[in-house]
C-alpha cells in the first residue's frame, strides 16, 4: 500500500522521477562530525480560512523566517491551484511552494482532460497522497478552499497527509492566536464583509501575537466564478520613518584607479550583433 | 574567547511539528439488526485540539464503517484504500461487499505496513450472510470477530465498565446508551478524547446517523 | 528539554532527555560611549520560542548614579544576576561610603560571571557610563566574565545585524576618506533609534519599544520609542 513508486512530475521519460536522495548518506555523515547544515526557510506563519454564505475566504500574513531572522517583510502564502481553488501555505517554505504548484499543472491537465472545471476535493486528494508518501518529511501545512460545483468547500491538509473539514480553519505558528478569534467571533453563515474582518482579524491575532507572523493580511475572497485578491488587504505594522541622515559623502567608496572611471553617459553602442539561440 | 558564543537551539513546539493523533474513544456493538458505533470527536496533536468535531465513524462501503484510531494520516489513507479495493470488488462481482472481506482488506494493510503505521480500527458493520459483526484490529493487524469491540487511549478506563454492563440480546435503545455511557464515561477520565458523541445505527436498511452535543452529555454516574 | 536522537532511518526517533535549565528571552542592547557621556538602547520585548511573554520589560537597570548595566539573555538569570549585584552595589556603598565607580562596577561584575564559569548566568551585559575621569565608557561581556573596554557595541538577539553597522557608522570601517566628527549626544540617540527600528525589521525577537538613556554629567536622560509590534 505504501508504494514508493514516484509519480512522472515534469520530468522526461528516461530521466529518473521525483526526489534525489543520494547526498542523504554524506549529510547524515556530516552532521555526525558536527557540521551544521543549512537550514531551509520556513514560513513561520498565520494562514486561515473561513466559509461564508457566497464562498471561501482565505487569509495569511507576510512573513518568511529563517530561525530568528526576517527573510522576506512581504511574501505570498496564498498560492494559485486553479481558476476557482487557492491553497494557503505553512512550514518549509520550498515544499509549500513545490506542493503548491505541482498540484495547480495537475488541476490544469485534468480540467483540460474532463472538459470542466476542476473540485476542491480534487486537489484534496492530490495534497493528502502526496504527503502521505513523503510520511511528513515534505512539511507543508496547508489550507485549501475554493468554490466548485457543490458550492464553498474549506479543508486543511496537515504534513503527514491527515485532512479536515471544517467551516473555518487556521494553521501554522500563529493558529492557536487565529483560532481563538474565530472560536470567539465566527458566525454560521455570515456575509461577504463579515468574513473578510473576521479573517483580517484572525490574521491580525497571528502577526501581533505569534512571533513567526507579521507584516501585512493577505486576503483572498473565492466565489462562484469570481476570486478577488487584496495583496495587501491591510498593513499591521509600518516601517517607521528614519531620522537621522546616513548619506555617505562623495569619495567614500574605495577606488582602486580613478583612471578607470568611465562616466555612463560617456559609453557609445558600436556595434549589435543579434544571436541565433537554437 | 566564550562557550557561549551559539544561542540556545529553540526546539519548535509539539503542535507545529508533532503528528496528528486522535487521542479516542472509539467502539461498536453487535445486535440482532445490525451494529451501533460510537466515537468522541476530538483530534489532537500534543496538547492543542486540532479539530474538535471530527468524524471518526468513516464509511467504506454502503452498509460497512470504520472507527479510526491512532495517527490520523495513517488512518485516513488506509480508509481510503479499503473503500477504493471494496469499490473495485462490488463493481466485479456486482454484489455488496462483506464485512469479512473488508475487515480482512484492513488486516492486510495494517499487518504488511505494520512497522510503518500506527492504526488501530474498528471494522463493523451488515451483511446479508452474517448480519451484524464488529471486528476489532489493534495495532500489530491481527483481526477478531468480537461482540462488541472499543479502541483507542480512552478505552482503557472503560473495560470493566463494559465487561459489566454489556449483556446478550440487546435492543438498538439499550446499545445506543451502552455505548453512548460507555464514550461519555471514557471522555470524562480521557484528556485526549472528548468534545461531542457521534453515534451511528447500522441495519440493513442503511445507516442512521446521530450526535450528542458536548453539553449534554450523559453523566449518570455522578448523580 | 527534549532531544531527538537522529540515528539514521528510523520511523519513531530516540527522544532523550535531559537536564537544560535555560531558556533564551530575546532582546538588543547597544552601548556608544562619547568623549563626555554615554548612550544605552535597549528593546522593551521578551519572548521565549513564538511567544511574546512581555512588551514592557526593561533591559536596563541604574546601577549607580553615573552607570548603567544592560542584560539580555535568559531572563530568570538576569533577575537573579541583578539581585546580586545590587545587593554588593549597597555594601560596597554601606563599606566605603560612596557609590561604585564605572571601572570597578565593570570588574566587579566580571567576577561574579566567572564564579560561575562551569555553571554559567546565560546573560550577555553591557557596563555604560561616566568614568572615573568623566569620560563616557562602554564595558561588554561574555556570559562567563571575559570583558573589554569598548566605545560601541551591540549584544543580544540582533547583535549580529547592529554590529556591522555600528562598525561602519561609528569606527568608520570600510569608509575611505572619512574625517571622524565628534560625537554628539542628538546624533548617537536618533542612530540608536534608527538602528532599532532597522533591527526590529529582521529580528523577531527585537521590538515593541525601545528605550534611549543618555549618560552624563548632569545624571541620565531616559526616552521611549516605539518599534514594530509584530
Amino acid at each position: 500500500m505504501v508504494s514508493l513508486a514516484v509519480d512522472n512530475m515534469l520530468v522526461g521519460k528516461d530521466e529518473p522521477k521525483g526526489f534525489l536522495f543520494e547526498n542523504c548518506r554524506r549529510n547524515a555523515f556530516m552532521a555526525k562530525q558536527g557540521v551544521t547544515l543549512p537550514k531551509a526557510r520556513s514560513t513561520g506563519t498565520t494562514i486561515v480560512g473561513v466559509i461564508f454564505n457566497e464562498g471561501v475566504v482565505l487569509g495569511a500574513d507576510t512573513r518568511a523566517t529563517g530561525g530568528s531572522i526576517v527573510c522576506d517583510l512581504n511574501c505570498e502564502k496564498i498560492h494559485y491551484i486553479a481558476d476557482n481553488v487557492y491553497c494557503c501555505g505553512a512550514g518549509t517554505a520550498a515544499d509549500t511552494e513545490f506542493t503548491t504548484r505541482m498540484v495547480s499543472s495537475k488541476m490544469e491537465l485534468l480540467k483540460l482532460r474532463t472538459g470542466r472545471e476542476g473540485r476542491v476535493i480534487s486537489a484534496l486528494r492530490m495534497l493528502k497522497q502526496y504527503l502521505f508518501r513523503y510520511q511528513g518529511h515534505v512539511s507543508a501545512a496547508l489550507v485549501l478552499g475554493g468554490v466548485d460545483v457543490t458550492g464553498p468547500a474549506l479543508y486543511t491538509v496537515y504534513p503527514h497527509g491527515s485532512t479536515d473539514k471544517l467551516p473555518y480553519v487556521t494553521m501554522g505558528s500563529g493558529s492557536l492566536a487565529a483560532m481563538s478569534v474565530f472560536e470567539d467571533g465566527y458566525k454560521v453563515g455570515m456575509n461577504e464583509e463579515e468574513a473578510k474582518k473576521l479573517v483580517r482579524d484572525a490574521i491580525r491575532a497571528g502577526i501581533v501575537n505569534d512571533l513567526g507572523s507579521g507584516s501585512n493580511v493577505d486576503i483572498t475572497v473565492i466565489k462562484q466564478g469570481s476570486v478577488q485578491q487584496f495583496r495587501p488587504y491591510e498593513v499591521i505594522c509600518k516601517k517607521s520613518e528614519r531620522q537621522g541622515d546616513y548619506t555617505f559623502p562623495a569619495g567614500t567608496t574605495a577606488v582602486k584607479s580613478s583612471h578607470d572611471m568611465v562616466p555612463f553617459s560617456a559609453l557609445r553602442v558600436t556595434d549589435e550583433e543579434v544571436m541565433e539561440i537554437s | 574567547m566564550s562557550l557561549c558564543q551559539n544561542d540556545i537551539a529553540y526546539d519548535a513546539p509539539e503542535w507545529l511539528t508533532g503528528e496528528h493523533m486522535t487521542g479516542t474513544t472509539i467502539m461498536a456493538v453487535e445486535f440482532a439488526d445490525g451494529v451501533v458505533f460510537g466515537a468522541d470527536s476530538r483530534t489532537s496533536t500534543g496538547t492543542y485540539v486540532a479539530n474538535r468535531v471530527t468524524d471518526k465513524l468513516t464509511q467504506v462501503s454502503d452498509k460497512i464503517y470504520c472507527c479510526r484510531s491512532g495517527s490520523a494520516a495513517d488512518t485516513q489513507a488506509i480508509a481510503d484504500y479499503v473503500k477504493l479495493y471494496l469499490d473495485l470488488q462490488e463493481n466485479e462481482t456486482n454484489e455488496d461487499p462483506t464485512v469479512e472481506v473488508a475487515s480482512r482488506v484492513f488486516q492486510m494493510l495494517c499487518y504488511q505496513n505494520r512497522d510503518m503505521l500506527s492504526a488501530s480500527i474498528i471494522c463493523a458493520g451488515w451483511d446479508k450472510n452474517k448480519g451484524g459483526q464488529v471486528y476489532c484490529l489493534p495495532l500489530g493487524g491481527m483481526c477478531v470477530r468480537m461482540p462488541f469491540a472499543i479502541g483507542g487511549s480512552g478505552s482503557t478506563y472503560i473495560y470493566g465498565h463494559c465487561d459489566n454492563t454489556y449483556k446478550e440480546g440487546m435492543t438498538e435503545e439499550q446499545c445506543l446508551k451502552f455505548v453512548a455511557d460507555a464514550v461519555a464515561l471514557a471522555m470524562h477520565r480521557d484528556g485526549s478524547s472528548g468534545g461531542m458523541i457521534r453515534l451511528a445505527v447500522l441495519t440493513k436498511d442503511g445507516c442512521k446517523r446521530l450526535n450528542i452535543p458536548g453539553n449534554q452529555l450523559p453523566t449518570f454516574w455522578s448523580k | 528539554m527534549a532531544v531527538l536522537v537522529d540515528e539514521g532511518y528510523q520511523t519513531h526517533p530516540t527522544v532523550q532527555h535531559r537536564f537544560f535549565p535555560y531558556a533564551q528571552n530575546g532582546g538588543t542592547v547597544v552601548a556608544v560611549a562619547g568623549e563626555d557621556f554615554s548612550v544605552v538602547g535597549c528593546d522593551t520585548r521578551l519572548s521565549e520560542g513564538y511567544s511574546i511573554l512581555s512588551r514592557d520589560v526593561s533591559k536596563v537597570r541604574k546601577m549607580t548614579k553615573s552607570g548603567l548595566l544592560g542584560c539580555v539573555g535568559f531572563h530568570g538569570d538576569v533577575l537573579t544576576l541583578t539581585k546580586m549585584l545590587d545587593a554588593k552595589m549597597k555594601q560596597y556603598k554601606h563599606t566605603h561610603g560612596k557609590d561604585m565607580s564605572c571601572e570597578a562596577m565593570a570588574q566587579m561584575l566580571s567576577s561574579t560571571l566567572y564564579y560561575r564559569r562551569f555553571f554559567p548566568y546565560w546573560v550577555y551585559n553591557m557596563v555604560a557610563g561616566i568614568d572615573n575621569n568623566g569620560k563616557g565608557c562602554v564595558f561588554s561581556y561574555d556570559p562567563v566574565g571575559s570583558y573589554e573596554r569598548e566605545t560601541y557595541r551591540a549584544c543580544g538577539s540582533a547583535s549580529a545585524i547592529i554590529q556591522p553597522l555600528l562598525d561602519n557608522q561609528l569606527g568608520y570601517k570600510n569608509q575611505s576618506n572619512a574625517n571622524p566628527a565628534p560625537l554628539t549626544r542628538d546624533r548617537v540617540r536618533t542612530m540608536v533609534r534608527d538602528i532599532f527600528a532597522a533591527a526590529s525589521e529582521r529580528d523577531i525577537y527585537t521590538g515593541d519599544e525601545v528605550e534611549i538613556s543618555v549618560i552624563d554629567a548632569n545624571g541620565i536622560d531616559t526616552q521611549r520609542f516605539p518599534l514594530r509590534s509584530d
